[in-house]
């Protein structure tokens, strides 16, 4: 294989792929890139047996072949080059090389024979959208997710759809995150669910893209694909919670805050928070005072009483903090609305303004 | 030489060909399925093992195979759906200390057969109007597949159809655990079988619902209309019922009632047992509240049973919906609840008899019997369109108490002695004909929704 190209388009291209090529001690093949040159065409693939992705060069291909090489060497090795701008990749079989007018290196290579091949996703059920929808909607719920993989249908983030937006949800239990993106087409599935671990690399490879994303469901596998970018993940075969049921349809009190003031009044409160990140809010409507509370027997105390604008009656509930604060910056509204539905019942976080986007937390039940 | 054995003398010539690292990560999980006819279904554990073995192993497996055994030509890869192993839920805990869980429900329903366990006969109330669908039952699980076979159970939404029909599956299931048992919507089966067809996995598609020792198949009407989905469910049920396989069915009618279902699948499904579980009586209502009561940790006296039993009208669903109402109204206030609760509640939950044109119970009446909805008005006498034309007037008269000369004047001018005499008929008729009641009833169903 010969082929000559931009550093930086190349270094790209392995940036996107890069991430997904791991170790794995019974493929060793696994931690490399697959580089192919064919026609006029450079492929780069990456696979870890649960998400697979392959991106498409056009580079000046002197010499076609296939060739794998360690991932992380050869990323840090085009990383650093950041003075050259034109480089040659050739290969004799057992190494590749890589020329510029002022550097020559080689690099030693793994077994191209053992490299997976990435499976092509065709048929089923297809919609596309914007790619920065796609990583919008995914980023948007993405840390409510569970990690563990205990239950996989929560370990994962669930793709529905309503009349006329992709639904985005996701819950690790105790709190939930649900995204509406609208879209021009709606798709005709029931329900996807990708594993959280895959939908960060989802993120990673497609943030930054202002193509379209269309993509394709068979049965266990889901196939998104851009310009010149493929990628797809093994999806969860089960079923996500009926999430819509839990949701309050009616709050004993409300209260309504900017954002700013907020998150500038949860900094203060991290200070005293005791190891469980316990807060206590409380509502006095009557006397129209917002207060938040946090206690640590070591540390000390504090309270803040947050401007807002407060309806229903006087209630008391304590929260975690950093389950209180993920959801923030999934709103772009500058004022955050919270309905609480009683002692004991979910809080429901949504953004003044905005219909789009809805957060729900379990209070503490201490 | 059994599939298992043949894999294992296929791998371990497998293994001296490739190399260690492809043979651990690719044929680790992989099993031979099944034959079908000259084609070897092998499963793989993921769509990576499937594109892999399609590009670059299938021809020395092929090879191998066709060694073994020459009419062999092909082989297909099935991807394995097993699920991982759950771990127990509390492993998961630690970061989450002093934190309650957002009350989701728990997907109840078992991957594997799809049943939902709370379906069981211990919470299933017997009364008059179910006790011989339920013996049906009981004489199906006593012996699958050799009693009644198929079971064809019908009635209207909300009668209690999918908990009896999953109730056997999971009998079935705890008292003997080897039998393989499957329970799906008609709609599922739909799906798949459009899916394979897309995909051209038919062969996988058969193989899937034919290893099934009971299937249980409900809401079997949304077949009408489906040719190809009714074809592939003929064979399928000709397969499992000559290999002595229960197959259990449920609708909303009778299958003679089915519009748009093939003749051969309806003469089919009555060859084995069909029953009819009607609207609950009243005692059958009074025995169904007091144990729906009891699993809510309630207890309501007799007065106010009685009082929802007799009021509540229409299926179990409202019934229960009108109970859970109760419960809630009870512990909101915490003390018992009274008959004047009960009907305050009641009052407010009542859907409003629905105001119902004469032109469409004409049109759905005339449609429900394939005949010209402008013959009901005209002059004419023929056989097929009096029937029609007296059922309406009966409707009109029964259940929409419009009086006999408005009846006459709506339906072309007819003289009131027409209508009287055509309700009397009915009536007269309805003693004798028990299909006509039957009809009947599905008529009322079509004009409630």
């Amino acid at each position: 294989m010969k082929i000559e190209a931009i550093r930086e388009k190349i270094v790209e291209a392995i940036q996107r792929a890069e991430k997904v090529a791991q170790r794995n001690p019974t493929l060793p093949v696994l931690s490399g890139l697959s580089l192919e040159a064919l026609g006029a065409i450079l492929t780069v693939r990456a696979t870890n047996l649960d998400l697979g992705i392959s991106i498409h060069l056009p580079v000046k291909v002197l010499e076609e072949g296939h060739l794998v090489v360690p991932a992380q060497v050869f990323s840090s090795l085009l990383g650093s080059l950041t003075r050259e701008k034109n480089i040659t990749l050739s290969s004799d079989g057992q190494t590749l090389s890589l020329d510029t007018p002022s550097v020559h290196s080689k690099v030693m290579t793994l077994p191209p024979e053992e490299f997976p091949i990435i499976p092509e996703i065709g048929g089923g059920s297809n919609f596309s959208l914007p790619a920065k929808d796609l990583v919008q909607g995914l980023r948007a719920v993405i840390y409510a997710a569970a990690t563990g993989s205990v239950k996989p249908e929560l370990s994962s983030i669930c793709l529905l759809h309503d009349a006329e937006s992709l639904v985005f949800v996701a819950t690790d239990s105790f709190r939930l995150a649900e995204k509406k993106v609208k879209v021009k087409k709606i798709p005709n599935f029931t329900q996807i669910l990708i594993p959280q671990k895959n939908a960060v690399e989802i993120i990673r490879i497609l943030d930054g893209l202002d193509t379209d994303v269309s993509i394709t469901i068979e049965d266990n596998q889901i196939a998104l694909r851009s310009e010149n970018i493929y990628i797809t993940s093994r999806t969860i075969d089960g079923t996500f919670p009926d999430y819509k049921q839990i949701i309050p349809s009616v709050s004993v009190a409300k209260a309504i805050v900017l954002k700013q003031d907020l998150i500038t009044s949860l900094k203060t409160a991290l200070v005293f928070t005791d190891n469980f990140n316990q807060l206590k809010l409380s509502l006095a409507p009557k006397k129209n005072q917002f207060e938040i509370e946090s206690k640590n027997q070591n540390v000390g105390e504090n309270t803040y009483l947050v401007p807002a604008a407060l309806e229903g009656g006087e209630l008391a509930v304590s929260v975690n903090h950093r389950y209180l604060t993920d959801g923030f910056g999934s709103t772009p509204s500058d004022s955050l609305a919270l309905s609480f539905a009683g002692e004991g019942k979910p809080i429901l976080v949504e953004g003044v303004g905005d219909k789009s986007f809805r957060y729900l937390l379990m209070p503490m039940n201490r | 030489m059994d599939y298992r054995q043949l894999w294992d003398s296929i791998l371990a010539e497998v293994e001296l060909a490739v190399s260690k690292p492809a043979f651990a990560t690719w044929f680790k999980d992989t099993h031979i399925v099944k034959r079908d006819e000259n084609t070897m279904i092998l499963s793989v554990p993921n769509a990576f093992a499937r594109d892999m073995f399609q590009a670059r192993y299938h021809a020395t497996i092929l090879k191998l195979l066709r060694e073994r055994d020459h009419t062999i030509h092909a082989i297909e890869y099935a991807i394995n759906r097993d699920e991982p192993k759950r771990r127990d839920a509390r492993d998961d805990k630690s970061q989450a200390a002093g934190m309650t869980s957002l009350p989701l429900p728990e997907t109840n329903v078992n991957k594997e057969d799809n049943l939902n366990p709370r379906y069981t006969f211990d919470t299933f109330v017997i009364g008059p109007f179910n006790e011989l669908a339920h013996a049906a039952a009981q004489a199906v699980i006593k012996s699958p597949g050799l009693m009644y076979n198929p079971l064809f159970i019908y009635g209207s939404t909300g009668h209690g159809k999918t908990h009896l029909i999953q109730a056997i599956g999971n009998h079935v299931k705890a008292t003997s655990p080897s039998k393989r048992v499957f329970y799906m919507t008609s709609e599922r089966f739909g799906q798949d079988c459009m899916n394979a067809l897309q995909n051209q996995k038919m062969s996988i598609f058969k193989e899937k619902y034919r290893k099934y020792d009971v299937l249980i198949m409900d809401d079997i009407q949304f077949f009408s209309e489906k040719q190809k989905f009714q074809e592939e469910l003929f064979h399928l049920f000709n397969t499992l019922y000559d290999n002595n396989k229960q197959v259990i069915f449920s609708s909303d009618k009778h299958p003679h009632f089915i519009q748009g279902l093939e003749d051969r699948l309806k003469s089919r499904m009555s060859a084995g047992m069909i029953i009819d579980i009607p609207q609950p009586d009243q005692e059958s209502r009074i025995a169904i509240l007091t144990a729906k009561a009891r699993t809510h940790g309630m207890v309501l006296s007799q007065e106010v049973i009685d009082y929802l039993a007799h009021t509540v009208v229409g299926n179990i669903r409202d019934l229960e919906g009108a109970l859970n109402t109760l419960i809630v109204h009870a512990q909101l206030k915490g003390r018992e609840i009274s008959v004047t609760d009960v009907r305050n509640l009641v009052k407010s939950n009542q859907k409003p008899k629905r105001a119902v044109a004469v032109k469409d119970i004409v049109k759905i009446i005339s449609e429900f019997y394939s005949v010209e909805e402008d013959s009901i008005y005209e002059k004419t006498r023929r056989k097929e369109v009096i029937k029609p034309r007296q059922i309406i007037m009966y409707i009109l008269r029964e259940d929409f108490n419009i009086s006999y000369p408005s009846i006459g004047e709506k339906l072309g001018g007819r003289d009131h002695t027409t209508v009287i005499h055509s309700c009397e008929k009915i009536k007269e008729d309805l003693k004798q004909d028990q299909l006509l009641g039957q009809e009947l009833s599905q008529i009322r169903n079509l004009l409630v929704v």
